[in-house]
């Protein structure tokens, strides 16, 4: 035990030092961000400025359209597919999760030279075309979030017993397998819309203008208050995740003690 | 297998004739392959031919030589010196991180720096240049801090748009994704080898050493390729941070469909795509290896 | 390979308590192994078997007590000096090494030459018969032959005593049998003094020279298998080690209790009880006699068990009334026969309710 005590004091004076250096450029944002005009006192004025520009309403209300289009389409693209790849069509795995590990391997850039070489007028015309390729750029996590879900849930049985007491595939799918893999799904439609709306490069590349890419172009002139977006944006994002981490160990440890009564 | 008979093969495939076992579709699959192989390999196939074709459409090969000298070629290498010197920074701290949370926090906790870590992996891009611009920015209050301090940052010639400031930066957002992706290996390491190494007379150091350093190994690696590839590849940060002063590949791709494009050059674009595709598919099957050895110890 | 009884340890537990906040996980926790012996620490889940071996181990600290072996005090070491050898219940073996890596492991430690070691590790695979396996990786073994290596690795290091921590619980129930037949084939081969914690009674009255009956923390009986079965000291020994009958009865006087109609002596090992107090008894399936009767207690379920067979009889209680009887005496009775049920001991246990 004696070895332990040195070690907690070196590594996590070393781990000290790094979450230090690493809060510095954030609290730095924070305060600067809160700095009130013409650099005098703090106040919370440069958060207010981004609501007060022309289009902050239609820009973020169409990034939210796409990132939603985006959540569900990937639903509707990968949990029919992953649930039958698990039951039936094992085989296949290896070949989809090379193909979902692809978005990470190729550049956002190379894909977005693909895009302008290869879809069609009809598409390039309209800004759905986004949401099909955050569809793909999310591949990789959604997948691999569904996949995990559907490995730790009895699905074969589930399927086997639905099917038996007569249900159709649809309302299968709907009724027993969402439902049981409801964490997993849930995660994978918040990463596809969370990719949605904060995705900048492809939308760029394209000549779209969303939320992302808007919020660039006006912050050129108001360096403070897009400084105070970012750090909004960072604790929005934090706090919503913490949250919905800490509700989900809530219900794991109700769900434990459950089982544990009976 | 029951499962065999109330599956979809029932419903869908049989009309192929059940004879023809080995060509059996798989139908319930095909949306997502139609899906990926219309969006995401008919574009890159799409860039594959134009890379080879010059602008009389004839096959050459001409568009690649570019790639191998002058300012083309600067720009990979400072591409590939920021994945690596990113990926490496990257992968120390946050492998530091992942051991420090692995071993020393409660599981509510975990859950909430695993979140903290999510948002920070994900911020590349836009946000985190902005906070960067904010603290290391000619107006910060760091920056103010440290001049009255008598060290003025700025007049010897420090600036956030260069080599080093971009690679400060994309750590910022690396350390938290290695936390992310190297904390499972770490929990991986199964509290049995520690004890049976104690029980069989062998120290911290040995187990560390001749144990634990082994089986990370391969996780490590594929987590540190798996960095270099979003390092090289990182865009939308670059674009915030540079001026034009650093040449980065992703960069001059964009550029080049921009419309900064003087026509005859948008096959270089095709080409340039390319090559950064190769490099990025490098690291990335170091990664698939790494992942394929790791989880066969993980059985 | 020593015989019996001539290379062990002796191992000395003294007055060990240990507690993790207001749990008591073992209190005044004493146990004493001969050289070569075999005992098993036996107990449901929480009874404190596995934190006795791991105090041994130096894996826990006590918070009272001590542990000698050979005289020598135990706790004082570090839990890398003990000279103990350990084996867990899965997954315990290195798996970026081979079986002969894993087996040379301690060795490799002591720094012993290479000589000694490659002597050594193919003895042990000798030991375990595992020879042909002696190259391949721990993920290529199945769960029984992992446990034979983990078994080879920790008697690699001629170990003063052998721990075992529940070392069949992660094993199919075939193979389990087969192993903890090895398991004893080598103890006696090797004459290594070895302490095995198990919540399986069957396995523990199978292979133990004595069986140590623990709960919350505490240990109510030590003794040989037989005894623990046909002399248990408490009523939780009796129902843990075995199968009982909980019989419904009502104490007549200081010390007799009527059951199912018939006069017993109450046995010296029972809870205390007064007259009237309506109690429980504890009889053995073998100990119940069914004849045939016009009326009264029906059968409802016959076993067949091989050499055995027991028959679930309905005598008008919450629970069936289990009696075991040969299968050539089985034959006689049927499914919805009607019985008279006698006890043919003449002494009962019996437990407070």
């Amino acid at each position: 035990m004696k070895i332990n005590v040195s070690k907690y004091t070196t590594v996590g004076l070393v781990a000290l030092l790094s979450l230090i250096i690493f809060v510095i450029p954030y609290s730095a944002s924070l305060e600067y961000s809160l700095r009130g005009k013409f650099g005098k006192g703090h106040d919370f004025t440069n958060y207010l400025w981004i609501f007060h520009q022309d289009g902050f309403l239609s820009h973020l209300s169409l990034s939210l359209e796409l990132g939603l289009l985006a959540g569900l389409l990937n639903l509707v693209l990968m949990v029919p597919t992953a649930t039958f790849l698990h039951l039936s069509l094992q085989r296949y795995k290896p070949v989809v999760d090379f193909i979902c590990i692809l978005p990470l391997m190729i550049p956002v850039v190379s894909l977005a030279v693909g895009a302008e070489y290869s879809m069609p007028g009809f598409l390039q015309n309209s800004q759905f075309e986004l949401v099909f390729f955050f569809v793909i750029l999310a591949l990789p996590f959604t997948f691999r979030v569904l996949d995990s879900s559907l490995s730790s849930i009895p699905l074969k049985t589930l399927v086997e017993a639905s099917r038996s007491l007569g249900a159709s595939w649809p309302a299968t799918i709907v009724r027993v397998i969402v439902p049981a893999a409801s964490g997993g799904i849930s995660s994978a439609f918040f990463l596809s819309f969370a990719l949605g709306i904060g995705e900048y490069t492809i939308t760029s590349l394209l000549h779209w203008d969303t939320f992302t890419t808007w919020t660039v172009d006006v912050s050129q002139q108001n360096v403070l208050g897009s400084i105070a977006l970012s750090t909004f944006s960072f604790l929005f994002a934090v706090i919503l995740l913490i949250v919905i981490a800490l509700v989900s160990s809530n219900r794991k440890k109700k769900q434990k003690e459950l089982e544990e009564q009976s | 297998m029951s499962i065999q008979n109330t599956v979809p093969e029932s419903a869908k495939t049989r009309e192929l004739g059940t004879s023809r076992r080995q060509l059996r579709l798989p139908l319930p699959l095909l949306p997502f392959f139609l899906f990926v192989g219309f969006f995401l390999a008919w574009p890159i196939s799409k860039v594959l031919i134009a890379s080879f074709k010059d602008n009389n459409e004839k096959w050459t090969l001409s568009n690649y030589s570019p790639l191998f000298h002058g300012i083309y070629f600067h720009a990979f290498v400072t591409s590939i010196r920021i994945g690596l010197v990113t990926a490496l920074l990257g992968a120390v701290i946050g492998g530091l991180f992942a051991y420090v949370i692995d071993a020393y926090a409660g599981p509510r906790l975990t859950s909430v720096l695993d979140s903290i870590a999510a948002v920070f992996a994900n911020s590349g891009g836009v946000p985190l240049a902005f906070t960067f611009l904010a603290s290391f920015g000619a107006n910060a209050g760091l920056i103010k801090l440290l001049k009255s301090l008598g060290w003025d940052l700025y007049a010897e010639g420090f600036s956030i748009f260069s080599f080093i400031g971009i690679c400060a930066v994309y750590t910022f957002f690396q350390a938290p994704l290695m936390v992310l992706v190297f904390k499972p290996a770490l929990k991986g390491l199964r509290k049995e080898w520690k004890e049976a190494n104690t029980s069989l007379g062998g120290s911290s150091w040995t187990y560390i050493r001749k144990i634990a350093i082994p089986i990370l190994f391969p996780s490590f690696v594929g987590s540190f390729l798996l960095l270099f590839a979003g390092g090289f590849s990182a865009y939308a940060t670059a674009r915030a941070l540079t001026v034009g002063n650093v040449p980065l590949i992703p960069l001059i791709i964009g550029d080049l469909i921009n419309g900064n494009v003087i026509s005859d050059k948008t096959h270089l674009g095709a080409s340039l795509a390319i090559g950064a595709i190769v490099i990025a598919a490098f690291a990335m099957s170091g990664y698939i290896w790494a992942q394929r050895k790791s989880s066969q110890w993980r059985r | 390979m020593s015989k019996r009884g001539s290379t062990g340890s002796e191992l000395v537990i003294s007055g060990i308590s240990r507690a993790f906040g207001p749990v008591k996980a073992l209190d005044q926790f004493s146990l004493k192994i001969a050289p070569g012996e075999l005992v098993c620490l036996l107990g449901p889940s929480g009874c404190g078997k596995t934190t006795a071996l791991r105090i041994v181990a130096g894996l826990e600290k006590a918070d009272a007590g001590s542990v000698m072996i050979d005289g020598e005090d135990l706790l004082a070491k570090e839990a890398n000096q003990r000279d103990i050898g350990m084996v867990f219940q899965s997954y315990s073996l290195f798996p970026n090494m081979t079986v002969a890596e894993n087996i040379a492991y301690g060795l490799r430690v002591r720094k012993k030459s290479k000589e000694q070691i490659n002597k050594r590790v193919s003895d042990m695979l000798e030991l375990v018969s595992l020879q042909s396996k002696i190259n391949n990786f721990p993920h290529q073994l199945s769960g029984g032959q992992q446990q034979r290596v983990a078994l080879a690795r920790a008697l690699a290091i001629e170990p003063r005593v052998l721990l075992l921590d529940e070392p069949l619980s992660a094993l199919d129930a075939q193979v389990r049998t087969q192993i903890r037949d090895e398991i004893r084939r080598i103890q006696i081969e090797s004459g290594t003094t070895t302490l095995f914690v198990t919540h399986d009674q069957e396995e523990a009255m199978a292979i133990s020279d004595r069986v140590g009956v623990m709960q919350h923390g505490r240990l109510e009986q030590i003794d040989s298998p037989n005894n623990l079965y046909n002399k248990p000291e408490t009523p939780f020994v009796a129902g843990f080690v075995g199968i009982t009958n909980y019989i419904p009865s009502v104490v007549d006087s200081k010390n007799e209790v009527q059951v199912l109609g018939q006069v017993l002596e109450i046995s010296e090992h029972s809870s205390p009880v007064k007259k009237g107090e309506e109690v429980r008894a504890l009889v053995r399936p073998e100990s119940i006699h069914i004849e045939k009767a016009s009326q009264g207690a029906k059968i409802i379920t016959k076993s067949f068990l091989g050499p055995m067979t027991r028959v679930g009889v309905d005598a008008g209680l919450a629970d069936l009334i289990y009696a075991e009887m040969s299968s050539k005496e089985a034959k006689k009775f049927d499914a919805g026969d009607f019985v008279k049920i006698s006890i043919s001991s003449e002494m009962v246990m019996v437990e407070s309710v």
